[in-house]
């Protein structure tokens, strides 16, 4: 018995010789969720290696590794992710990572401006990206990185960076011009879960989720029901699905607003934890965000 | 391959040792879901380790989640024994009690924190070789191969100095007693190992995976043998097996590790059981077949002792007389001719003296019914062997 665990073994360690590592001399980067392989490939480009764990679609508080995963993070250079929490246990994993260069995207922000939780102080609101000036910091601070790493595509990166930022200038200004034509106390979005948070601090919406931060947890029957007395007496007209959580509660709760004789409408899918399909234009930030704004405001008029 | 793909196979073929063995003994015992049970029971451990240290990485956790899986069984082994409910039933009692109980506990308290078995316990396979040990500034391997080594050690170690004890107690409650040693600390003593086996293996693998590498690979080698040492020994190869071949199957789908691992281990056991060469399927079926077969002879060969008449004896009339169908006559004949208990002339059959001091003999056996005549029989005879 022991000598077939003995073959085995040395049968294992023969056939790991060869080394799969691609080196055609660029900076491996590997990047969690779709959003920061989004940001990442902007800045970095033909420059550097870069590969995504998460596709779209994939809910990084869920999210399951493959065994393609342990080869890209074994490879990795730099790993670029979110942070406070919002990869689940993947973020303690990076944060004992001793032998690679681990950015949680979350340090580039001052965080006594985030939106914390009521009740441990060290718990943050994970969805930055839905502020569009903490997703300048994060290019600024990406930027930074990748310089630091390659210095002589410095030039470069900043280069890029610049370009990246003055498109989030633009961006913005048009995302604000969209809202503006939605009246002040018209602005209530309505979801499945609190991902909206610093997207409702930035443009005056109030955002009321159904499920609470993580999309772990269930909605309750009692949520549902102060939710839906909530949204008869504010009048909003319409709710949201969003792409990575099942639309399931945020049918229930269109059903219980129903059964209690007023009508609300589901206003269409948003993206909130990751991009559409590679290759739309929902699949970039840039595209969602535009996406998104005009569904709510259509929805919302 | 790189060192992360190797430590991987390591730290899972690991977990599969450490897993078979006590698993070896749960099956024998009946009690093999109760792993599936102290992955939900020890929750309210997890929740009051947390409330104690406000840090979900902790490792006093773990050690209360430890605890907790004892207590799951000791609370188990209570309720069976007042002999009202059996095994499984008792475990059905005690896990949802005491994951309800961690349950609540979360609602009212800690309703904002990510407080579930997922966040402290369950590890990922695929990160098992990011999560490093550190000694004086020296890398000596990634953490869970640490912990499930001692575990490891541990286990071989008890296992090795109780072989005799467990395997009497396992077997024979009553004679283990007798022999001056309490079946009950050894009971204890084994599901302790267990829950502590089981944490330690949750930790590093997570729980799907833990609660199949104790099931399958013994389940699988309990198809092959009855002997407890060789048990062990497939069970272990069965598991180390699944670990590295399912890896393999992940690499080459780009899938999940464990679920790899959890599949390969149901595809073997699907295999052993339908090929199994005493208790497989395929070998039971056959063995019906024959026994059949054999009582058709039986059948045929008294039919000819009680009739002299040719008539009786024709070839063509068995198959109106014992309502044979034509195929399974043949065979019956053909069977017959060949172990030369009957002799053919002219289409009409009659016994030789093998048969008549066959037929003669297997008489005596239905009437006097003792099991242990027809296996002689079997032997001075018979039939298929040759």
């Amino acid at each position: 018995m022991k000598k077939q665990l003995i073959t085995l073994l040395a049968i294992t360690l023969f056939f790991s010789c060869k080394n799969e590592k691609q080196s055609n001399g660029k900076l491996n980067v590997v990047t969690t969720t779709t959003m920061i392989t989004d940001l990442v490939k902007n800045i970095g480009g033909e420059h550097i290696n870069l590969q995504g764990l998460m596709g779209s679609g994939v809910d990084p508080h869920l999210y399951k590794a493959s065994e393609g995963d342990v080869t890209k993070l074994a490879n990795a250079d730099i790993i670029f992710y979110n942070g406070l929490h919002l990869e689940g246990k993947l973020v303690e994993v990076f944060e004992k990572m001793k032998n690679k260069k681990t950015i949680a995207i979350s340090d580039a922000l001052d965080k006594s401006t985030l939106i914390g939780s009521e009740y441990f102080a060290s718990n943050y609101d994970p969805h930055i990206w839905f502020d569009i000036n903490y997703w300048k910091q994060a290019t600024q601070f990406v930027v930074k990185t990748l310089s630091e790493a390659i210095p002589e595509q410095k030039t470069n990166f900043e280069a890029n960076g610049t370009k990246y930022i003055e498109q989030l200038n633009t961006l913005k200004n048009k995302v604000e011009t969209t809202i503006n034509t939605l009246p002040k106390e018209q602005r209530i979005l309505v979801t499945a879960h609190d991902a909206f948070n610093y997207f409702g601090k930035a443009f005056n919406f109030k955002v009321v989720g159904l499920q609470g931060l993580s999309t772990a947890t269930e909605a309750g029957v009692q949520d549902v029901q102060k939710l839906s007395a909530f949204i008869i007496e504010n009048k909003v007209k319409a709710i949201f699905v969003e792409s990575s959580v099942p639309k399931r509660t945020i049918e229930a709760l269109q059903a219980s607003v129903k059964s209690k004789g007023h009508e609300v409408t589901i206003g269409g899918t948003l993206y909130s934890d990751a991009l559409g399909d590679a290759g739309t234009i929902e699949g970039t930030y840039i595209g969602m965000f535009e996406y998104n704004v005009n569904t709510i405001v259509g929805a919302l008029k | 391959m790189s060192s992360a793909q190797i430590e991987i196979q390591l730290i899972a073929s690991l977990v599969a040792v450490a897993c078979a063995i006590p698993g070896t003994f749960l099956v024998l015992r009946k009690m093999a879901m109760i792993s599936d049970a102290i992955s939900h029971s020890i929750l309210p451990g997890i929740v009051i380790g947390f409330f104690i240290t406000q840090d979900l990485n902790s490792p006093l956790l773990i050690l209360l989640a430890a605890l907790t899986g004892i207590l799951t069984v000791v609370l188990v082994e209570y309720i069976q024994k007042t002999g009202l409910v059996k095994e499984d039933t008792a475990i059905g009692l005690v896990f949802p009690a005491l994951f309800s109980i961690g349950v609540i506990m979360i609602a009212k308290n800690a309703n904002d924190v990510h407080l579930d078995v997922d966040a402290v316990l369950l590890g990922e396979l695929a990160f098992a070789p990011f999560d490093r040990l550190i000694v004086s500034g020296v890398d000596v391997g990634p953490k869970s191969l640490w912990i499930i080594g001692s575990i490891l050690i541990i286990t071989i170690g008890l296992l090795f100095s109780f072989f005799k004890e467990l395997k009497v107690s396992t077997f024979d409650a009553g004679l283990a007693a007798s022999l001056g040693f309490s079946p009950v600390v050894i009971h204890y003593g084994l599901m302790t190992v267990s829950s502590v086996t089981t944490v330690g293996a949750f930790d590093a693998v997570g729980a799907i995976l833990v609660v199949a590498l104790m099931i399958a690979p013994a389940a699988t080698a309990y198809l092959l043998t009855n002997e407890l040492k060789r048990m062990l020994i497939y069970a272990i190869c069965f598991g180390v097996f699944s670990a590295i071949s399912g890896y393999w199957v992940a690499h080459w789908l780009d899938a999940s590790i464990a679920g790899s691992i959890t599949t390969m281990l149901g595809l073997i056991f699907l295999i052993v059981y339908l090929f199994a060469p005493r208790k497989g399927i395929i070998a039971v079926l056959y063995r019906e077949k024959q026994q059949r077969t054999e009582v058709s002879l039986l059948t045929f060969l008294l039919h000819l002792k009680n009739h002299t008449e040719e008539r009786e004896r024709h070839v063509n009339h068995l198959n109106e007389h014992i309502n044979w169908q034509k195929v399974r006559s043949k065979t019956v004949l053909d069977l017959a001719l060949k172990n030369n208990m009957i002799q053919l002339d002219k289409n009409i059959v009659s016994l030789t003296e093998k048969g008549e001091d066959f037929t003669s003999q297997a008489i005596d056996y239905i009437i006097t019914n003792e099991d242990t005549q027809i296996e002689d029989m079997k032997d001075d005879f018979f039939l298929f062997r040759g």
